[in-house]
């Protein structure tokens, strides 16, 4: 068989999409996050480094390596031997203080609804927004939710066709339990006395906030409050900023000392306020009257029904205002106008079957046309022309670093649907059973009808763009990269093809 | 050479029925839209809208649960007590019938239908065995104005396209009329079947919009494009090869139904969809766009 340049740059394609694809056969789980100055970050270990093995246990997947880990760290110190897929290192920690996950097995990457993980769209209440002002909540949400500690997300702002503008937040994998609170509330945080305010949240009058040091941040064991329920401290101290400890001099230097404290404390407190609501009241010892305070100390609880459960409240409450305290108060009230939670059990479940799927359709489509043309060839012809459009269609999805969701995967199939329909009616124009001379001309229409119907697919599918936030765009967009790729790459090369074959 | 004679055989006989009676076969796609169209505007009338709206598009809550063995009925009567406005489906696996997932869906709050559940499972729900989507009831307002907006758009732009492709307005028109069919019948068959569309499975109607009008892109394409045959003739060729497509199409669309499971609730609406308008173009492409174009091409002569 005689190749023709189409068939060439079908070939070309097919190498390029592979590249891009890039099927990955090592094993082991990928380094995500690594904290700063950590033992496992100071002997060299990197994000993006794959661990292969863990003194000498082999690790294959994230269960592999949480049950290493849970089994080494008991608290003390032990010698550590890291081999990762270029290096090894060994080293002694209590910890490893990085995040991991599942090595990707391709550059392919899985929506929300297959991988697991939380979507949230907030928008600015009662005010529109201009342009500039939704980037400017978007940069604060996302310092807002890097401080947190979460990586792998995406925030962005989407706008739509009715002019709604809205911000978008992906989070990957696991989803903190108050992703609620970190992103629907505004985080305006005062420290009153009285009614003046002695700081704000922010750099601006917060210098520095304690997090990961046991000596300026803790959280208390709970204690029974009243029946069931339980509650638990948390304190932590903060910096403030040479501004604001004068105003908490200039503040208190007025205020009376409470006689019925013995002469502990004076006679107002420091009243904490998040968002309008009271966190804490603390007593304000004697000592501190009229005292430039660079350091106070924060202090606030966590309830419920379980000790361990309001200890988790206490954490989780306690690094949600470490987070607004040194991010400080989002520009407007938000929102939030969808959350949704989604479990990567599930996601790995609804992945299978769609592979299961995919399969299916390609073995039930291959024996009709095989039922049908009764030539191994033309057969062979049609289910590689089939293949390589799906394939050519998810290498551009990972080029464009995509996230395929299952309409998304529902628009590669059906756009499959639609590349065999056009196989089906070249093959059939190009029968040498009726008048020669008709031939050409067949081809030629069947080219038409092609085209045709590839304009009506992508008009039918464009206006899905810019409809509800963007959420139906990875939809749209498969099918119209399907279509596309057929209609440039696989056709050309089909006809080539089978009129080589029918030369023969 | 035999194989040419029987094509002949099938031509003639396929002539002589379809001469005298394709006016009266038309009258089938006619009537199916027709009641289509009395069904859903009496549908709006009682239900306020012309479908039936999930929580994406009607604001609420969708719970899946997984893993999970309980009584469905038992849940249901549960639930009774607090929920006015609920619906709950299983996800099956077909070959061991093990129930996969459990979808409620509500107009409530994500909290309280959560909290509800869990009591009743004896069980904490978190990510590890649920998942929950939530959508306010302003947004799915607004997303389900769109994608009526998306909808028309897409029907204008596709017809753009057709009159561009064929000139002549007679022409076009039976090819828009076909697709608005296509639209029609499966909507009325959804709203039949009680099934409450997704955001997703109204994109699949904008699919639908153009996936559907391939077909009779074909066949208007070869009656006046070919230079061989009569028009019946070329109806017919036209005819073998697009039920060929379209039944390909539809045998493809089959193993989302009765072979594999466990595949998302968007993803299946989205094939459901596919399937109904894919049957109603045999239809409304062969029945009513076929008569329309034989009609117009003899009058003409």
């Amino acid at each position: 068989m005689k190749m023709t340049w189409r068939i060439w740059v079908l070939i070309v394609m097919l190498v390029l999409a592979l590249l891009m694809i890039h099927p990955n056969f090592d094993s082991g789980v990928l380094i995500k996050s690594l904290d700063q100055d950590s033992p496992a970050q100071l002997q060299g270990l990197k994000q993006g480094d794959i661990i292969a093995q863990i003194n000498g246990a082999k690790i294959e997947s994230l269960e592999d390596y949480n049950s290493v880990v849970n089994d080494l760290f008991k608290g003390q110190e032990v010698r550590l031997d890291i081999v990762t897929s270029k290096d090894e290192f060994i080293f002694l920690a209590n910890s490893l203080n990085m995040t991991v996950g599942e090595l990707p097995r391709t550059n392919l990457k899985t929506g929300l609804d297959l991988s697991g993980g939380a979507r949230a769209i907030i928008v600015a209440e009662n005010v529109t927004l201009s342009q500039e002002e939704l980037q400017d909540l978007v940069d604060v949400t996302s310092q807002r939710l890097n401080t947190f500690g979460l990586r792998d997300i995406i925030i962005r702002p989407v706008s739509d066709l009715t002019g709604g503008k809205y911000i978008l937040i992906e989070v990957a994998g696991a989803t903190p339990q108050n992703l609620k609170s970190l992103i629907g509330e505004q985080g305006k945080f005062e420290a009153k006395v009285g009614n003046k305010t002695v700081f704000t949240g922010g750099d601006k009058d917060i210098t520095h906030v304690f997090r990961n040091d046991a000596t300026q941040s803790a959280v208390y064991p709970a204690e029974l409050i009243s029946d069931g329920n339980y509650m638990s401290r948390f304190t932590f101290t903060i910096t403030l900023s040479p501004d604001a400890a004068q105003r908490h001099a200039d503040i208190t230097k007025t205020i009376p000392v409470d006689p019925e404290s013995g002469g502990q404390y004076l006679s107002e407190n420091l009243t904490l306020i998040l968002d309008g609501k009271v966190v804490e009241e603390l007593r304000i010892s004697t000592g501190l009257k009229g005292q430039v305070a660079s350091q106070i100390s924060i202090q606030g609880s966590g309830v419920g029904s379980t000790p361990d459960a309001a200890v988790a409240d206490a954490r989780a409450s306690m690094h949600t205002l470490q987070t607004v305290l040194i991010t400080g108060s989002l520009p407007y009230k938000l929102q939030i106008i969808k959350i949704d939670t989604i479990s990567p059990a599930l996601g790995k479940e609804f992945t299978k079957g769609l592979i299961v799927l995919g399969i299916a359709v390609f073995i039930v489509v291959s024996i009709i046309i095989f039922a049908r043309y009764r030539r191994i060839n033309l057969s062979l012809a049609v289910i590689l022309t089939m293949f390589s459009e799906a394939f050519i269609t998810l290498g551009i999805a990972s080029l464009l670093g995509w996230n395929l969701d299952a309409p998304g995967i529902a628009g590669i199939i059906a756009g499959i649907g639609t590349g065999v329909g056009d196989q089906i009616l070249l093959l059939d124009a190009s029968k040498k059973d009726e008048k020669e001379i008709y031939f050409r001309e067949r081809i030629k229409l069947a080219f038409f009808i092609i085209l045709g119907s590839f304009a009506t697919n992508v008009a039918s599918m464009l206006p899905l763009f810019w409809t509800g936030a963007g959420m139906l765009k990875g939809f749209a967009l498969t099918t119209i990269i399907g279509v596309t790729v057929g209609i440039l790459i696989t056709r050309p090369a089909f006809a080539d093809i089978i009129s080589k074959i029918g030369d023969k | 050479m035999e194989q040419n004679q029987t094509h002949q055989e099938q031509i003639s006989k396929f002539e002589s029925f379809y001469n005298k009676r394709y006016k009266l076969l038309l009258l089938i796609p006619v009537i199916l839209i027709l009641l289509s169209l009395v069904y859903l505007v009496r549908f709006n009338s009682i239900n306020g809208d012309f479908i039936y709206k999930d929580s994406s598009l009607a604001g609420g809550t969708t719970l899946t649960i997984s893993n999970v063995t309980v009584s469905v009925e038992d849940l249901k009567t549960f639930l009774q007590k607090d929920f006015s406005d609920f619906s709950i489906r299983e996800i099956r696996d077909l070959a061991s019938a093990r129930l996969i997932a459990l979808v409620i869906d509500t107009t409530a709050q994500p909290d309280l239908i959560k909290e509800k559940v869990e009591e009743f499972l004896g069980f904490e729900l978190d990510e590890s065995n649920s998942s929950i989507e939530f959508t306010g009831s302003s947004l799915s307002e607004s997303f389900y104005r769109q994608l009526m907006i998306a909808i028309v758009i897409s029907f204008v732009l596709i017809s753009l396209v057709v009159f561009f492709l064929f000139k002549k307005v007679i022409r076009s028109i039976a090819i828009v009329v076909a697709v608005l069919g296509n639209i029609i019948l499966p909507l009325a068959l959804v709203n039949i079947l009680g099934i409450k569309l997704s955001a997703a499975g109204i994109a699949a109607f904008l699919m639908l919009i153009g996936y559907s009008v391939d077909t009779d892109i074909l066949l208007t394409s070869r009656v006046l494009k070919r230079n061989e045959g009569r028009v019946n003739q070329r109806i017919f060729g036209a005819f073998k090869t697009g039920i060929f497509i379209t039944c390909t199409a539809l045998i493809a669309l089959l193993p989302a139904f009765f072979i594999v499971t466990g595949l998302p609730d968007s993803f299946r609406q989205i094939f459901l969809i596919l399937s109904f308008g894919l049957c109603a173009d045999i239809i409304n492409t062969w029945l009513l766009n076929a008569a329309i174009l034989k009609w117009y091409e003899e009058r003409k002569k």
